[in-house]
């Protein structure tokens, strides 16, 4: 229906009018009227069933009152609804016991017991005592039909949630109903488990305890848990969640329902790895070198480390400091060190991204798009990495618009995405050269050239490959400035808070609030006591200063260049040749390892602040249990350190660092304390988008490819060997083995049987590798995994070439 | 009278029977639903009754329980079912020995002995886990060095009853349903209960109880 026809229509709900929209559902307009009709299958997010019947009500359209399913039945002008009818409490006595004719009584081992809607609305809508006696259905005790979620199908009511949901929003119909009548039951299909990105939230919207998730799996009962309203920092995307815990543990997170972000919705890996917080394996104490026996990290505390740190820095001098990292901070720590770095140590080194991302001018200054722009525009340009396996909701909510045809997404790239089965059209150009792809697109005399240039265009740019330099989505990003005025951007940085950590100015040349650091606000130059002349370096830079021996001290602020730069060997080098390097972490991680000074850090769930999501959208985090050990808040390390380097940040608390914020960043004037404290921060608050000029670098041209080389694509999944997810028990062991996949051409004309162990070859390293045919990846190109467990891409790649290619070669 | 009026009272008294006793020498005996240190009951082929359920720790007011679950192996079940009690503790400093943990037990692993006589030299050891609350091999409370346990104090602990039906309704009256315990077998129902054989019905619940024939 299109929004023409909405009209206002008045229903009659037990004796009051409400006014309701033409088209909605009884259910929907007595929700919004604060009449709340019980139901079990009827979910706001999701087409309507009418399957479970427990929302049936007396309405009266002028024929006298009869029973109808209200999740089922539009509004009307004039319809007389009785949800207190003494018919309706028949029936909803009836259904009720019904339902539990079969449903077990062990509530008291059932985890949802306690926060059931089952139980629930049999203590408030169901009849006293039941009548059956007989035996009731039996079929085995949880079986696991995921990883991560089993399935009781004793328990199992048949609301056709999860299965709806699997198919209409997860695009996995990978659970159906299987069998008729009294047999009917939820199954997945032989040998193919439900391995589906967002399982969790079946868990989460199951109406019994038919579903439950593993990691939770008798953690805790609901009445021994507490909850604090947070967003998620595992990605960029920002989805609002409820962090619970039990005795000073996280135990669940569950998704928050917001308009503007994930409607509910979390991936697996946002939705379970609180486990990594509860790890065993986290950072307690500081470490520092040993010095007679330089592999040992021995513990020490936190006066000397500080000491020792703030020495290094001091030693160094501003020109040979570096700062990598950032992006797992608040944007309160992240404005404490921003302001550390510039205003005490004196150096404009800084970076939150690890040369996987755009440049913080791309990024901060492209004409700026929200998520919702995202969802009602004509067409959605993607040009960039795989969205269902970096920025899964993302990838979630464009599917959503896609398939109800609210906008059409068409994708520029080298590599099948999880977005070919709802995209208009995917395009397949060589890696790398989009840019040219798109503007040949554009001069054609194809339909999608006028689309694109008459109707609203939301381009989501992103790396497509990080085998490939940022000169491709450089180049895309000019060709779209120059050929697509009108189009607005959401660019797809997808480490936690990489966009508030630029924002508060952790970017070389920038400062907090998107000014640049030719041209500090006022208040700014009034607050800091120095600001450097000159733009600093990047992290590639600074990794290859450190290489040439350049930098003496590097911080590593919660970056792992081991394993998230594209370039292992670089990094390695640089780490090696860095006197000292000082980690500030959660976890021992391969860079950490390496470090001289360790500080550990207090990890998510035990901070409170702000995070910035991929549009620029400030949302809370809030603290939930106490950290471990002697961990520190990261603002509070930057503050001690500037103490002993003499200098005072004079912040003494995040209420403070936020008033600051708000006074020198110009994009985050008129944001103040109160509006973030207030309930406005529930859909969160969107950071003014005022887009900064850019001088887009003229970019090179890609290489020729030579007859005996494949091109290497390297894109995340979202099951790999990060931090968190080595770190959570029930995740570790999602990530594939690392397997490089190549046409069966390329294969053949190789003389390589699939499936066999080859030598892979690059101008970084040679290494043994699985090779499998596959028809999806393009001639000629070949792709690996960035950062899975075993040998990563990053082996491989190096940081300076436009493309990296391979070769193939049996052992 | 007088002054000797306000003596009045005290004279008389003089000549009652006295109803103290000189505890600790002399001990009175106990109410057969006295409310004593705990035990965690086992069936009568050992499992633990205890499904991890918190409950208990749900109701208690006193907020002196602590349960976590965890899933019985499939091969070495400590309960029957998915689910048992991993960790159970309960802070004797803390227990008002109300009985609420005992009326909330849905599988009756949780009773109280009449064992009151028990003192602590340190506040761990007012900390009974789960290890010193279970019954041992023959069904019997594990005895401790600081407990004084008297004849009689260990007999009869799941003497209990529910007192109203799931309903609410405060005249409803369960039948005896409770499983066997190890040491104890079935017990037998007592006076008053259902299907006591001394047991005679007042006429206004015998209609109570056509009705609810079915249930269970």
């Amino acid at each position: 229906m299109s929004e023409q026809d909405v009209t206002e229509v008045t229903v009659t709900v037990n004796g009051t009018e409400i006014e309701a929209q033409s088209g909605e559902m009884l259910i929907a307009a007595a929700d919004r009227a604060g009449v709340h009709i019980p139901r079990f299958c009827y979910h706001e997010r999701m087409s309507s069933v009418g399957m479970c019947r427990m929302c049936l009500v007396d309405v009266d359209t002028g024929r006298g009152p009869m029973l109808q399913p209200s999740c089922m039945v539009p509004v009307s002008e004039g319809m007389i609804v009785d949800t207190e009818s003494d018919d309706t409490k028949r029936a909803q006595e009836g259904i009720l016991e019904f339902l539990l004719v079969n449903h077990p009584l062990d509530c008291p081992v059932c985890d949802k017991g306690g926060e059931c809607p089952l139980q629930d609305q049999t203590l408030a809508y169901g009849p006293g005592e039941s009548r059956f006696i007989e035996e009731k259905r039996h079929y085995e005790k949880p079986i696991p039909i995921s990883d991560l979620v089993h399935l009781d199908r004793e328990r199992c009511i048949l609301c056709d949630r999860c299965t709806r949901f699997a198919d209409e929003i997860a695009g996995d119909p990978l659970i159906q109903f299987t069998e008729r009548g009294n047999s009917t039951q939820v199954l997945t299909f032989p040998d193919e488990p439900f391995s589906s990105y967002f399982s969790g939230n079946t868990v989460q919207i199951c109406p019994v305890g038919a579903l439950t998730a593993a990691p939770y799996r008798f953690k805790a009962r609901p009445w021994d848990l507490e909850e604090n309203e947070s967003t998620c920092t595992t990605c960029s995307m920002g989805c609002r969640i409820s962090v619970q815990s039990s005795r000073n543990e996280l135990v669940r997170y569950l998704g928050v329902d917001v308009e503007s972000v994930n409607h509910g919705w979390l991936c697996d890996k946002g939705r379970f790895n609180f486990e990594a917080v509860n790890s065993d394996e986290r950072l307690t104490s500081p470490f520092v070198r040993d010095p007679d026996n330089q592999r040992q990290l021995l513990g020490t505390d936190w006066g000397s480390a500080l000491a020792s740190s703030a020495e290094a820095i001091r030693r160094a001098g501003p020109q040979k400091v570096g700062i990598i990292g950032g992006s797992r901070l608040t944007n309160e720590d992240a404005y404490a060190w921003s302001k550390f770095a510039r205003s005490v140590i004196g150096t404009d080194n800084v970076d939150a991204q690890l040369g996987d991302g755009l440049p913080a001018e791309l990024v901060l200054g492209l004409p700026p798009a929200t998520i919702a722009d995202a969802c009602e525009a004509d067409t959605v340009l993607v040009i960039g990495p795989d969205l269902k396996e970096e920025l899964a909701i993302l990838h979630l909510r464009l599917r959503g618009a896609a398939t109800k045809g609210r906008t059409q997404v068409v994708q520029i790239g080298a590599a099948t995405t999880g977005s070919d089965s709802y995209a208009q059209r995917s395009i397949r150009c060589q890696t790398g050269e989009a840019a040219k792809t798109l503007s040949e697109l554009l001069s054609s005399d194809d339909p999608l050239a006028k689309q694109l240039s008459d109707g609203s265009v939301v381009v989501i740019l992103g790396r497509s490959s990080v085998a490939e330099s940022v000169d491709p989505a450089v180049a895309t990003a000019a060709v779209i400035q120059a050929e697509l005025p009108h189009a607005t951007f959401l660019v797809a940085v997808r480490r936690g808070n990489v966009r508030g950590a630029l924002d508060m100015g952790l970017a070389p040349g920038f400062l907090p609030g998107r000014t640049r650091i030719s041209n500090p606000s006022a208040s700014l130059t009034e607050k800091w006591k120095q600001i450097p002349e000159k733009s600093g370096l990047g992290t590639s830079e600074m990794l290859q200063a450190a290489a040439a021996g350049q930098i003496e001290t590097l911080i590593l602020l919660g970056a792992d260049p081991l394993s998230d730069f594209p370039d292992r060997n670089l990094a390695a080098d640089a780490i090696q040749k860095t006197k000292t390097v000082i980690a500030i972490d959660n976890f021992a991680t391969s860079s950490v390892a390496q470090a001289d000074i360790v500080l550990p850090a207090t990890a998510y769930g035990e901070q409170s602040g702000t995070t910035t999501n991929i549009e620029g959208r400030i949302s809370r985090v809030a603290q939930k249990i106490t950290s471990p050990g002697s961990t520190r808040d990261d603002w509070m390390i930057a503050t001690e350190l500037a103490w002993r380097l003499g200098g005072d940040l004079e912040l003494t608390s995040k209420e403070d660092i936020w008033r600051e914020i708000e006074q020198v960043a110009p994009s985050h004037a008129g944001i103040t304390l109160e509006r973030v404290q207030s309930s406005e921060m529930f859909e969160g608050i969107l950071v003014q988008q005022s887009s900064i000029d850019l001088a887009l670098p003229v970019p090179k041209d890609t290489p020729v490819a030579d007859g005996y080389g494949l091109r290497l694509i390297s894109g995340r999944k979202l099951w790999d060997a990060a931090t968190t997810t080595e770190q959570s028990p029930s995740l570790r062991h999602l990530a594939e083995s690392p397997s490089i996949k190549v046409h069966p051409n390329d294969l053949q004309r190789l003389g390589i049987p699939s499936g066999t162990e080859v030598r892979v070859i690059s101008t970084r390293a040679t290494e043994n590798l699985t090779v499998t045919a596959d028809d999806n990846v393009q001639r000629g190109t070949a792709i690996l995994p960035f950062n899975q467990p075993g040998v990563g891409a990053n082996r491989f790649i190096d940081a300076t070439a436009v493309i990296n290619d391979i070769r193939i070669e049996t052992l | 009278m007088g002054y000797l009026g306000g003596f009045k009272v005290t004279f008389m008294k003089l000549f009652e029977e006295r109803v103290t006793t000189e505890y600790p020498k002399e001990k009175r005996p106990k109410p057969s639903r006295f409310h004593g240190r705990h035990v965690l009951n086992r069936y009568e082929d050992g499992m633990e009754k205890c499904i991890g359920c918190e409950l208990c720790a749900g109701v208690c007011p006193a907020r002196c329980i602590y349960v976590r679950g965890a899933d019985n192996s499939e091969s070495d079940p400590v309960s029957p079912g998915e689910r048992y009690g991993y960790v159970y503790e309960i802070n004797y400093l803390r227990c008002i020995h109300c009985d609420l943990c005992v009326e909330a037990c849905p599988t009756e692993a949780i009773t109280e002995s009449k064992l009151f006589e028990f003192s602590f030299a340190n506040r761990s050891d007012a900390i009974y886990t789960k290890n010193e609350l279970v019954v041992g091999d023959d069904g019997l409370p594990q005895r401790q060095p600081w407990e004084l346990w008297h004849e009689g104090d260990d007999l009869a602990t799941s003497g209990w009853m529910r007192a109203t039906a799931s309903a609410g309704n405060p005249d409803y009256e369960n039948r005896v349903g409770w499983s066997g315990e190890l040491g104890y077998g079935t017990r037998d129902p007592e006076l008053g209960q259902h299907d006591s054989a001394s047991d005679e019905k007042p006429e206004t619940l015998a209609h109570e109880h056509d009705q609810l024939e079915d249930v269970d």
